[in-house]
């Protein structure tokens, strides 16, 4: 597992990013 | 239920309480049956944590939620991992340096024990109730889409889930967890494999469809109080919920004390922060999966069985004029989608923006007539109609093939427990650390106290059954009891932060604590409006506005 506090943040964030990015995709590419 | 079915049940039934019953070797203390010597792995305590959340009610409404409402629901969890990484740097290493058994213990060797006591009874009250809602909730589905009596389905979630907790502690709920999580995992993956394969039009078509139906809008950007799934009350009340909970509810504080190390407990922690809104969102996408499945080859009028069977029972003619006009519009409804589907596919834009218009028109007459259904079940049954609980268990109960019929059931026992155990050790420790060990007898040795926390565990298996049989009668008290938790929930939070500044007093908090659960009672009382997410963020704003102020006079008068 991570050792810095940033580096943990970071990765997590990242991780949440990719999710939301995901699901934003889906109701933009198919919400009308 | 199939044979196969129910040997799947049994499976996992058996193996649950044989392996709970096996790790209780070696528990001779306190120490070692709540918090397994602190000596468990950070992703065994990291699973635990998960199972310990995903309760019974998730797996069956927020799914349910995910098919009637879409994906909004995925917002209530965006403060999660903001919450964890918080508490990852601030209390979690607090909490497991003053080797404490209970988060209020601390509190009273940070400020005294009146503080202590108090928010340990308010644990105890609430969970204790909680505890029954979450074996009640599964039951009462359970019972009406499969026929049982509710006082067998009841019994089937509380009779194994007490006797491995009470045998084998912290160790066997941890433990049990891991694989409940394995269980809970394996059925939502499988569940959406199948209904991949069996929706009959592409996956990317049938995805057109649903968002004309608004089940892919995830994000809501709107700043209301008053409604409670949006990103900012997500956000911002969602967070302080998180913190509330994994930083001070005895249930989740209790699975990262067992952990190895400081490092341990964190990444345990951290597990949640990485994965919970992902698997939140699969657990929704299930649910919209399971939506479009009903759109293509024509659902059911009534989810739940229990209503069908009386409106055949008691309104016939009602029910086959319902059922038929039903029936005409949902499936001229499927033609439209089955028509939008292949435009989509054809990648004619027009003629799907027609198809879907057309699709749209039926789905709006479609649920006029679920609506005047469930008001004339309403009058027939004499209760609550909301059927969004039984979504998901009837679909499974008519759809899905051999075996993942009783892998589903298995999962929906396994988040139940998981949750049960969960609370049953952390009321049992509250009861026996914060009250028995200081109120009745002091000198008691190991031996004893180990006696005394095993029938603790009993005694509040046996109160969580009985809540549930009654909580099952009277659908209101589930809404009073998740509305007694937000009264408090955001105060004792508060408290914890009063405790992390130096200059804080004991008598702030003890008052703090007062005011704190004063403001979001009258918030309650004269702004019923306002969502219950918010209630967390008034509640800990109230305690440490009052309570830094008290603190800070206290200072001057001393100081004078």
């Amino acid at each position: 597992m991570p050792r810095t506090v940033r580096e943990t943040f970071v990765r997590v964030l990242a991780v949440q990013v990719v999710t939301l990015l995901l699901l934003w995709w889906l109701q933009r590419h198919y919400g009308t | 239920m199939h044979p196969i079915d129910w040997g799947v049940v049994v499976l996992y039934l058996g193996y649950v309480v044989w392996d709970g019953l096996r790790r209780a070797r070696g528990t001779t203390d306190i120490e070692g049956y709540f918090l397994a010597n602190r000596s468990l792995p950070w992703w065994a305590v990291g699973l635990s944590v998960m199972a310990t959340q995903l309760s019974a009610i998730t797996l069956i409404g927020t799914t349910g939620q995910g098919a009637t409402d879409g994906l909004r629901f995925v917002q209530f969890y965006f403060g999660l991992p903001i919450a964890m990484v918080i508490l990852g740097v601030t209390l979690v290493p607090f909490l497991h340096r003053a080797k404490v058994y209970t988060a209020y213990e601390y509190l009273e060797r940070r400020f005294d024990a009146r503080t202590r006591t108090l928010t340990s009874l308010l644990f105890l009250i609430s969970r204790g109730l909680s505890c029954g809602v979450i074996i009640s909730a599964p039951a009462v589905v359970l019972s009406a889409v499969m026929g049982w009596p509710l006082a067998w389905c009841v019994a089937l979630i509380g009779v194994p889930t007490v006797l491995y907790t009470v045998v084998g502690g912290v160790q066997a709920v941890t433990w049990a967890d891991v694989k409940q999580m394995g269980v809970i995992l394996g059925a939502v993956l499988a569940m959406v494999v199948v209904l991949v394969t069996r929706i009959p039009v592409p996956l990317d078509d049938a995805l057109a469809v649903a968002g004309a139906a608004g089940r892919l809008r995830a994000f809501d950007f709107s700043f209301s109080l008053e409604d409670p799934y949006t990103l900012w009350s997500g956000i911002i009340g969602g967070t302080f919920l998180m913190l509330s909970y994994f930083g001070t509810d005895q249930s989740q504080v209790q699975r990262y004390l067992a952990a190895k190390s400081v490092d341990e407990a964190r990444s345990s922690l951290l597990m949640s922060a990485y994965w919970k809104i992902p698997l939140q969102a699969l657990i929704l996408l299930l649910g919209v999966l399971v939506f479009l499945f009903q759109v293509f080859t024509v659902g059911p009028l009534y989810h739940n069985p229990a209503h069908e069977r009386a409106m055949r029972a008691s309104a016939p003619a009602v029910y086959d004029t319902l059922q038929a006009e039903y029936t005409v519009v949902t499936t001229a409804r499927a033609a439209a989608a089955r028509a939008a589907a292949a435009a989509h596919g054809a990648g004619d834009a027009a003629a799907t923006a027609a198809a879907l218009d057309d699709y749209r028109a039926r789905e709006r007459e479609a649920g006029v007539i679920r609506a005047r259904a469930l008001d004339a079940a309403g009058a027939v049954v004499a209760g609550p109609t909301r059927d969004v609980n039984y979504v998901i268990p009837r679909f499974v109960r008519d759809h899905l093939p051999i075996g993942l019929v009783g892998l589903f059931f298995a999962a929906v026992l396994a988040a139940a427990m998981s949750s049960i155990a969960a609370e049953l050790n952390a009321l049992s420790t509250a009861t026996v650390v914060d009250f028995y060990r200081r109120f009745a007898r002091r000198d008691g040795d190991d031996a004893h106290y180990l006696t005394m926390s095993k029938w603790a565990t009993a005694v509040w298996g046996a109160v969580a059954c009985v809540v549930a049989l009654y909580a099952a009668t009277l659908g209101s008290l589930i809404e009073v009891v998740n509305r007694f938790g937000s009264f408090f929930y955001g105060s004792i939070l508060g408290v914890f932060l009063l405790a992390m500044w130096p200059r804080a007093r004991a008598r702030g908090a003890f008052v703090g604590l007062i005011a704190g659960m004063a403001t979001v009672g009258a918030v309650n009382l004269f702004a019923p409006r306002v969502a219950f997410l918010w209630h967390n963020v008034i509640g800990a704003v109230a305690v440490v506005a009052v309570g830094a102020l008290l603190s800070l006079g206290a200072r001057e008068r001393a100081a004078a």
